[in-house]
């Protein structure tokens, strides 16, 4: 048991623009704590076996791995308060090695936990309203929205209210927790650019109104990436927001029933749409909704404003646009003109920017941040930014509500915790996974070809000429790392028994969602950097004005970037 | 007598759970559901039917389920989660309001969710302490989603 006494410094109350916890909430959490930790003992007491209590803490976020057990603690719609990220910190700092891996779908994983200290970790998590359920397993996954939810102008309504929607329904779901495989949902709200990936996700929600000015969804179903890479396909135009969780319900209920469970590689609800049809699957969806629909998951127009009464925005004030102080730096210093360019966003509101903390400073794994750099980062949303973080799904975090006067202040903070790296969105904003490093299914390792890359390409004045280019790198084809969908994908594979990495060009995970094509023979390990810089240079002679580097891709296809990488050396 | 739980007890298994589809029925047997469709203006009274994974609850729209004491659901592997919509089906859409009963490899600690689906008998396996396995049936006091007991999501619950 832990003692709590010691953990009332994070229980001050500051004023919060997120979700929190009413009693109900909190029991839950806590039953599960009680519950894991009664789990725990009897596996260690071998009351458990191994294969039994293994799906019992998968749905904790406990897989055992290479060298250590791995906790994924979930960070619901990737949002965080300066109060929760302390405490995580302070959890890497006591119970494991002083970091944490911020994932792809807005989770933090420790890599080096002990087992018997995970009922700890839950009992502590669950004092700032945090816990680790079904952030693994067969189950539904935690949702993923933008890391700009709330801020930006363009959205539709801002999706959080929904995701929490969805975050209640799906925890602890009686009738969803043994699934044929897991279940991955994401939410996006704007048209202008898909940044949680939905055409990648089991169940994909856009926000939309339709004619009539009601909110509610069109619904994508069946993407994935893992082995058998997929983009989602329309499974409804248009669901209205109070139906949403009976149609949700629906469809999961014929994925439960019908999906494979025969072969855990065909066991994943794409595969099923995919062997019916789009249209065949629907159908079916269709039949089961029709008993579902107007039953008591009919969500009231009350809860929907309960949800949204969380997620206030925080006292603005009235501010003016580009204020001199920014206007000067912008002249003055093209370092910080480019960070400002590169990693920081548009606001909604006048005088107000978003700021991406980049967590992908060269040297350091991509996504990790130290347990000081938590810290740091809660410090500065505290100081800057009303108290609270986003996670991104590119492994980065967010301040979503910085004042521009306070922009040059924050960048100079920023620069001294290595969270200036002014890459965002180009070639060494790299998506990669923890691969060979830790991780027990790895092909190849992941980490050390970012380091390559980030090497080959350390010129900032390069790697604005080239531009905006998602690269990706996944340690083998399940595709932690997002490979499929990277403009440039990497895939670690095992070639007799030595690690060697494929290459593919081409995705993309936005609204114009492709699978990348595969270049061609896989490379050796020091090879890679190398391949990479002749892509680019295909690019780069090929490229018009406006084009980025999918654009160009798209235009003149693989050939030859294929014939420069694989050109004989003379 | 070999025991169960049934709604949190533990009790009695007076019925014979018959896997083998050539053995003969009686009115203590719990015959397979196949097996019973094929052959119901012959077999004569049993204690009920059990569905196997994979089967669904489909062939039982129009059968008069109240004819049954019980109804089992086999877990072939305890990752096999499709007998919790099963179970739902059989409540919510089918109004069964017999026995429920878990069969197979499903184990204590999924208890809470299969009962929230609507199973309220468990026939674990000969080496599962029933008394232990009892005091798993309720790791929860609250529920976000409705359920068979109370239709009724959270949303329609909080103060
Ligand atoms: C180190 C331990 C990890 C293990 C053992 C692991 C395991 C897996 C497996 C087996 C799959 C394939 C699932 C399938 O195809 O159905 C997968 C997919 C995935 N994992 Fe991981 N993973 C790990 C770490 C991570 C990390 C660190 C991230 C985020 C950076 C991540 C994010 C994902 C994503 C986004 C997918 C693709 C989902 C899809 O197929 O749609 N995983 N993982
Ligand atoms: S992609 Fe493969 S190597 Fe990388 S984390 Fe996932 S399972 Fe491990």
């Amino acid at each position: 048991m832990v003692d709590l006494a010691y953990l009332r410094i994070y229980t001050t109350t500051v004023q919060s623009f997120m979700y929190q916890y009413d009693a109900i909430d909190q029991q839950l959490v806590e039953e599960r704590v009680a519950q894991f930790r009664d789990q725990t003992r009897r596996y260690l007491n071998n009351e458990l076996k191994e294969e039994e209590f293994l799906p019992l803490r998968l749905q904790n976020g406990l897989y055992i791995q290479r060298y250590a057990p791995m906790l994924r603690i979930a960070i619901p719609y990737g949002m965080v308060s300066s109060k929760q990220l302390r405490l995580l910190a302070d959890i890497t700092r006591r119970y494991d090695r002083g970091y944490g891996h911020f994932s792809t779908r807005q989770n933090l994983q420790l890599n080096w936990p002990k087992l018997e200290d995970v009922p700890d970790i839950l009992e502590e998590l669950a004092t700032v309203e945090m816990h680790a359920v079904q952030t693994s397993g067969n189950c539904i996954r935690n949702t993923t929205t933008d890391q700009y939810s709330g801020v930006i102008a363009d959205e539709v309504a801002d999706p959080r209210p929904y995701c929490e929607l969805i975050r209640q329904w799906s925890t602890f779901h009686p009738e969803f927790a043994f699934l044929p495989r897991k279940f991955k949902i994401a939410v996006c709200a704007t048209e202008s650019a898909d940044r949680a990936a939905v055409q990648v996700h089991d169940i994909g929600l856009q926000l939309k109104k339709n004619d009539a000015g009601e909110v509610g969804f069109k619904v994508l179903v069946g993407g994935g990436l893992g082995r058998t890479p997929m983009i989602a396909e329309t499974i409804s135009d248009f669901i209205p927001r109070t139906d949403l969780l009976t149609y949700l319900d629906a469809i999961i209920r014929v994925y439960n029933q019908q999906g494979r469970r025969d072969n855990k590689y065909k066991a994943r609800i794409k595969i099923l749409v995919k062997a019916l049809g789009i249209d065949e699957f629907r159908k079916r969806v269709d039949a089961e909704w029709e008993h579902l629909r107007g039953t008591e998951s009919t969500v009231p127009m009350s809860e929907f404003d309960r949800l949204a009464s969380f997620f206030t925005e925080p006292a603005y004030e009235t501010l003016e646009e580009q204020p001199s102080i920014l206007t000067e730096k912008l002249a003055d210093s093209s370092a910080f003109a480019r960070w400002y360019e590169r990693n920081t966003f548009d606001h909604k509101k006048a005088g107000y920017r978003i700021v991406t903390l980049s967590l992908k400073k060269p040297g350091q794994a991509p996504g990790d941040a130290t347990a000081d750099q938590m810290e740091k980062a809660a410090n500065l949303a505290d100081q800057y930014s009303f108290g609270e973080l986003r996670v991104s799904h590119e492994q980065n975090l967010v301040l979503a509500d910085v004042r521009q006067d306070q922009l040059v202040e924050l960048w100079e903070a920023a620069k001294e915790n290595g969270f200036a790296t002014p890459t965002l969105g180009l070639l060494t904003d790299m998506i990669c996974c923890p691969g060979g490093d830790y991780c027990g299914l790895a092909n190849a390792k992941s980490i050390p070809i970012a380091e390559q890359i980030q090497e080959t390409f350390d010129n900032l004045d390069y790697l604005y000429d080239i531009g905006e280019v998602d690269l990706n790198i996944s340690g083998c084809m399940n595709a932690c790392g997002h490979h499929h969908v990277g403009n440039i994908g990497i895939l670690g594979v095992d070639k007799k028994g030595a690690e060697f990495y494929q290459v593919s060009l081409g995705g993309a995970s936005g609204h114009d969602a492709s699978i990348g094509k595969i270049l061609g023979p896989s490379f050796a390990q020091e090879e890679v950097g190398g391949v990479i810089q002749k892509v680019i240079n295909v690019y780069v002679d090929n490229r018009t004005e406006e084009e980025r580097f999918i654009d160009t891709f798209r235009r003149i296809g693989i050939k030859p970037f294929k014939e420069a990488a694989y050109a004989k050396a003379n | 007598m070999p025991k169960l739980i049934k709604n949190g007890e533990i009790v009695d298994n007076t019925y014979v759970w018959q896997q083998d589809v050539d053995a003969s029925a009686s009115d203590t047997t719990i015959v397979p559901m196949q097996k019973w469709l094929d052959n119901q203006d012959s077999i004569g009274n049993v204690a009920g039917i059990w569905i196997d994974a994979g089967e669904g609850v489909e062939p039982l729209a129009g059968v008069d389920l109240s004819q049954f004491e019980v109804i089992g659901i086999n877990f072939p592997s305890f990752m096999d989660g499709r007998g919790f919509s099963y179970a739902r089906l059989l409540r919510e859409r089918l109004n069964y309001t017999g026995e429920i009963r878990a069969l197979g490899s499903f184990m204590a600690d999924q208890q809470g969710y299969l009962i929230r689906c609507g199973f309220n008998s468990f026939e674990f396996a000969e080496d599962v302490n029933l008394d232990i396995a009892l005091t798993l049936n309720k790791p929860f006091n609250v529920a976000y989603q409705g359920d068979v007991a109370d239709p009724r999501p959270i949303f329609l619950r909080r103060g």
